[in-house]
């Protein structure tokens, strides 16, 4: 027998030690981790840049604007924004929040991590935001863990403006009150689009706009109230009693002047109708309080009306002409419920000084400005 | 050094080995944390707020009256408390249009600006 | 049968041994354990928050307002001092309001900072507080400047005037 496979003694005491030594060591690694947290390295970082880029910058495309693009365009949308515009930040756009919530539009988290969150590694997040006055929350994304990187920012919203007219109300003129006999009558709203678009308050700050050229717009509000009160209903409650005036809604049409070439000192005379006046589908009319909207013209109406004409429509009839006039004219016939006209006064603006018309302005006696409504913004990162 | 025996040479090589990865993996543990710390300590430090408050507020002042008031106000209370210095000049208006010539320094960022109204 | 051949082994077993264990020791020491404190993110995050809050409250609310709520609130209808209630329900609420049904609780401390005419320094009056500084709270400064028509110590004219608003905020 030989000795060649022993191990002496010495050279196992050397060994052990070092063995001994060496796992000791192996266990101390885990100590190194413990300064190792990833939610105080890398999330809050990622999760306060996606809060700048959604509530301070307006988005990629901004001309046309991102939120216009439909959904088989969407690849050419390449950040996200809610602002209103560049000089505008934490001003948000009620567009803009309805297109970026918008499920049936973009996946969680393929199309927002490409365009919002941005970096290489497959991070998960959840963006949510609440109005003032509400009470729920609109959010994309995962349900938050228990740790996660954080940023808030509080925003304002800006709401459409709108205008109520009836009697009893501040817009209300004894102008429109025609105390004449007749059993057709017109009511005209009027745009001045140089007006809207040049003279908007606090040197034209685009948080105060009305600005119908503006496809991306918040579009405007009519309300009409106590309609029936506008006839001579005391009067008809003796004459026929039982039977009030009808008010059957007719026409919508549109109308609209522009400043002619070579000068552009006059403008041309009004022309028109332009759309279909019996088409109420490109307007959101809602008649006598109901939730549905009315499609077609004639319609018959009770008591309350509510028009609202959307931006990109009035954006369309505008041309990119600044020098647009508009003129909306609803035509109202009256019938005493059988079919036949009975002539009645009713709610006229065509006496009206000076544009024969309800001016949509800067003036709120006329019109109920539109106002920054409070908001929260919240992106979680992990 | 001929007759020394260096057959355990490896038992201590083995043990430097092990000591420079431990040290080479603490090291980039240690520079990961920092990361965090750096963009935190770089957004506090850049004057983003600063800067589009005191624009706008100069800005908000040119329609006003009292103009010279308004300008020693801002420039020195700009200096004292948020150690900035801030000058610019009065508003003046060509074509129909008001220009503000603005400068901002806080010592690590400036700012230049000529705004014109629209 | 016992001599000292490989006592070489055992040495350098002991040595690799006490290298490894030094280095150990060094490396631990030296590396350090961030909070999330030393990190400055929550800094970050609470000065976000302020100066958001601070900036929509220097917003008019509509476009024919003319003042914004902050501007009101300073300028207090032409009394002297300033309508200190009315900024601590404001701002409490936009600086608390979150997503969901909780809300968040963070203390502050604000005062406005005017320019003393006459004797050319910078002076400083109260405006609200939700709770007094101990010095053991670690806060934020957030500000924002207003333009108010009033008149402040050193002068005895009203006329525009800018000051700084400076908020001190801190989480419990």
């Amino acid at each position: 027998m030989t000795d060649d496979g022993n191990l002496s003694i010495d050279f196992l005491a050397g060994f052990t030690i070092f063995m001994v030594a060496f796992i000791y060591v192996a266990t101390l690694i885990p100590g190194l981790f413990i300064g190792l947290q990833s939610r105080t390295i890398d999330y809050d970082a990622v999760a306060y840049r996606t809060g700048v880029i959604l509530v301070e910058d307006p988005g990629m495309p901004y001309n046309p604007s991102w939120e216009t693009l439909n959904d088989y365009n969407k690849g050419d949308i390449l950040r996200f924004g809610l602002a209103l515009t560049k000089d505008t930040p934490n001003i948000l756009s009620i567009a803009k929040i309805n297109r970026f919530f918008c499920s049936t539009a973009f996946v969680y988290p393929d199309d927002y991590h490409s365009r919002a969150v941005f970096g290489d590694y497959p991070y998960q997040f959840n963006i949510s935001f609440q109005m003032a006055g509400d009470n729920y929350t609109r959010s994309i994304g995962d349900v938050l863990p228990e740790g996660y990187g954080y940023s808030r920012r509080v925003v304002k919203i800006k709401e459409t403006s709108n205008a109520t007219i009836g009697p009893g109300t501040g817009s209300w003129h004894s102008d429109y009150e025609q105390q004449v006999n007749a059993s057709v009558h017109l009511f005209s709203v009027y745009f001045n689009y140089t007006k809207l678009s040049g003279d908007g308050p606090d040197l034209n700050n685009p948080a105060y706009q009305i600005n119908p050229l503006n496809p991306l717009g918040e579009g405007v509000v009519i309300n009409f109230t106590d309609l029936d009160k506008t006839t001579n209903y005391l009067n008809d409650s003796s004459i026929y009693p039982g039977l009030p005036t009808n008010i059957t809604l007719t026409q919508i049409s549109m109308y609209r002047s522009v400043s002619l070439a070579p000068l552009h000192t006059v403008h041309s005379p009004f022309a028109g109708p332009i759309l279909d006046p019996h088409d109420a589908s490109q307007y959101n009319l809602y008649v006598d309080g109901s939730s549905i909207r009315t499609t077609t013209l004639p319609v018959n109406i009770t008591g309350n009306m509510s028009l609202f004409i959307p931006p990109g429509l009035l954006s369309n009839v505008g041309n990119d002409d600044s020098s647009t006039w508009l003129k909306v004219t609803m035509q109202f016939n009256l019938t005493d419920g059988q079919g036949n006209p009975r002539e009645d006064w009713f709610l006229n603006s065509t006496q009206s000084q000076p544009y024969g018309a309800f001016e949509y302005n800067y003036n709120p006696a006329n019109v109920t400005q539109p106002t920054l409504q409070d908001g929260v913004v919240e992106v979680a990162v992990w | 050094m001929a007759g020394l025996n260096d057959e355990a040479q490896w038992i201590v090589m083995m043990g430097f080995v092990v000591s420079f990865s431990f040290f080479f993996l603490a090291m980039v543990l240690n520079q990961s944390t920092v990361v965090g710390q750096t963009t935190a300590e770089g957004v506090l430090e850049f004057p983003k707020n600063d800067i589009r408050d005191v624009r706008s507020v100069i800005i908000q002042s040119v329609p006003l009256s009292d103009q010279a008031v308004l300008q020693t106000d801002i420039e020195t209370i700009a200096l004292s408390r948020k150690g900035a210095v801030v000058n610019y000049t009065q508003p003046t208006l060509t074509d129909e249009h008001w220009h503000i010539s603005i400068h901002y320094n806080n010592g690590v960022t400036a700012y230049n600006e000529t705004w014109t109204s629209s | 049968m016992v001599n000292d051949d490989g006592q070489l082994y055992t040495i350098e077993g002991v040595a690799a041994g006490m290298i490894m264990l030094f280095t150990v020791y060094i490396v631990l020491g030296a590396t350090s354990v961030y909070t999330p404190g030393d990190t400055h993110i929550s800094d970050m995050q609470l000065e976000q928050v302020g100066t958001d809050a601070l900036r929509m409250m220097n917003t008019q609310v509509n476009g024919s307002a003319g003042t914004s709520p902050l501007q009101d609130i300073i300028n207090n209808s032409g009394v002297s001092g300033f309508n200190g209630p009315e900024f601590n329900t404001t701002f409490l609420n936009y600086v608390n309001n979150k997503t969901g049904s909780e809300t968040d609780n963070l203390h502050y401390n604000a005062t406005v900072t005017y320019y003393d005419i006459f004797n050319t320094t910078t002076g400083s009056l109260p405006l609200a507080s939700n709770r007094n500084l101990t010095g053991g709270e670690h806060p934020v400064r957030v500000t924002e400047w207003v333009i108010v028509d009033k008149k402040f110590p050193g002068t005895n004219v009203m006329q525009n005037r800018a000051v700084l608003v400076e908020v001190l905020l801190w989480r419990d």
